[in-house]
């Protein structure tokens, strides 16, 4: 079925072709929260909320982009939107926190992995600092990472979502880069893990 | 290429992001340098962390729970008709603002001293007999 087929049975409210959406759609949706908001449960939340509006505004889709571009944008903004709302509720450790103190990042083992134990408790601390530093970077800069690592985007198709130029992508995901670097090299020369 | 310039390329050097020549340059000082090496190991590390954890599984009862959601909140507007949604915010905002309103108002003699009127003013002069026969006047007769 066409994409202009898939939001024409939308508006009708056909339950068969949201059914398909979501199945479509679902991992690519629940990784790009995933890759924002750093928690499988969160993502999941706010994933439903995604469709749950791309259900309902269907009628307001002009096709302009593509469904997949269009969904996307509501994913980056719905998990932005949370992380807002939710920062003061969760134990937010900023980066610098976790620099400040060395040898103290909280991540826990992943007990399911069945590998080496000190091994996973260094893997959970180094998630623990990457998320943090890349929660550090700036929206733009964030939003353009992210969606480049998570979902493997090319600059032009981030460029579509985020409605910004090739050049203004590319610029961001170096910057991206670089942040990063710097945040990990101070990480390193403290210690912090 | 000094260390420094090496840790500023670093990022792109694990990322295959760098031209031929400059990834065999840094390929060469990473060989020889250890502390260089041992950062970029650090990062490697790191950054794999990201690519390990890419994909989350699928969730098999995703759907159902968003079609759960849709329902739920489908009911909560039907049980809600259109006219209550709507007027139920506008009577707040009347509310308050008439609050705001009867507020000012009362709040407003308190900045008018000046022009309040004390029922013992008027009845002052009557009681107050220096006032209406002085001590002078008094004490001639």
């Amino acid at each position: 079925m066409s994409e202009a087929g898939i939001i024409e049975k939308l508006r009708e409210g056909n339950e068969k072709a949201f059914s398909d959406l979501v199945n479509t759609y679902q991992k690519m949706v629940v990784n790009t929260c995933y890759g924002i908001l750093h928690n499988i449960e969160d993502a999941e939340d706010v994933a439903q909320d995604v469709f749950i509006e791309v259900f309902r505004s269907a009628s307001g889709f002009r096709g302009d982009s593509k469904i997949s571009t269009w969904i996307y944008r509501i994913a980056v903004n719905r998990s932005l939107n949370f992380l807002r709302n939710h920062k003061r509720r969760r134990g937010f450790q900023s980066f610098d926190d976790i620099v400040e103190t060395p040898k103290t990042v909280t991540g826990e083992a992943d007990t399911e992995s069945g590998g080496d134990p000190q091994s996973d408790m260094e893997n959970s601390q180094r998630s623990v600092l990457i998320h943090a530093a890349i929660d550090a970077l700036p929206k733009n800069q964030r939003i353009a990472f992210t969606l480049n690592k998570y979902e493997d985007l090319s600059y032009k198709e981030i460029s579509e979502i985020m409605e910004l130029s090739l050049s203004s992508v590319e610029s961001l995901i170096h910057r991206a880069k670089k942040n990063l670097q710097k945040k990990l090299y101070n990480c390193y020369k403290k210690k912090c893990i | 290429m000094k260390c420094k310039a090496i840790h500023k390329k670093l990022i792109f050097f694990l990322e295959n992001d760098l031209p031929e020549n400059e990834m065999e340059e840094i390929k060469l000082h990473l060989a020889g340098c250890h502390e260089c090496a041992d950062f970029a190991e650090y990062m490697r590390k790191t950054l794999k962390v990201l690519n390990q954890e890419r994909k989350p599984d699928v969730n098999p009862f995703f759907y159902t729970r968003v079609k759960a959601r849709l329902e739920n909140q489908t009911i909560k507007e039907i049980a809600t008709p259109l006219w209550a949604r709507i007027l139920q915010p506008a009577v707040f905002t009347l509310l308050l603002l008439a609050g705001v309103y009867a507020g000012i108002k009362i709040g407003q003699p308190a900045n008018n001293i000046q022009e309040t009127y004390y029922a013992e003013q008027e009845i002052f002069p009557y009681l107050y007999e220096m006032a209406a026969e002085p001590i002078e006047t008094f004490l001639m007769e």
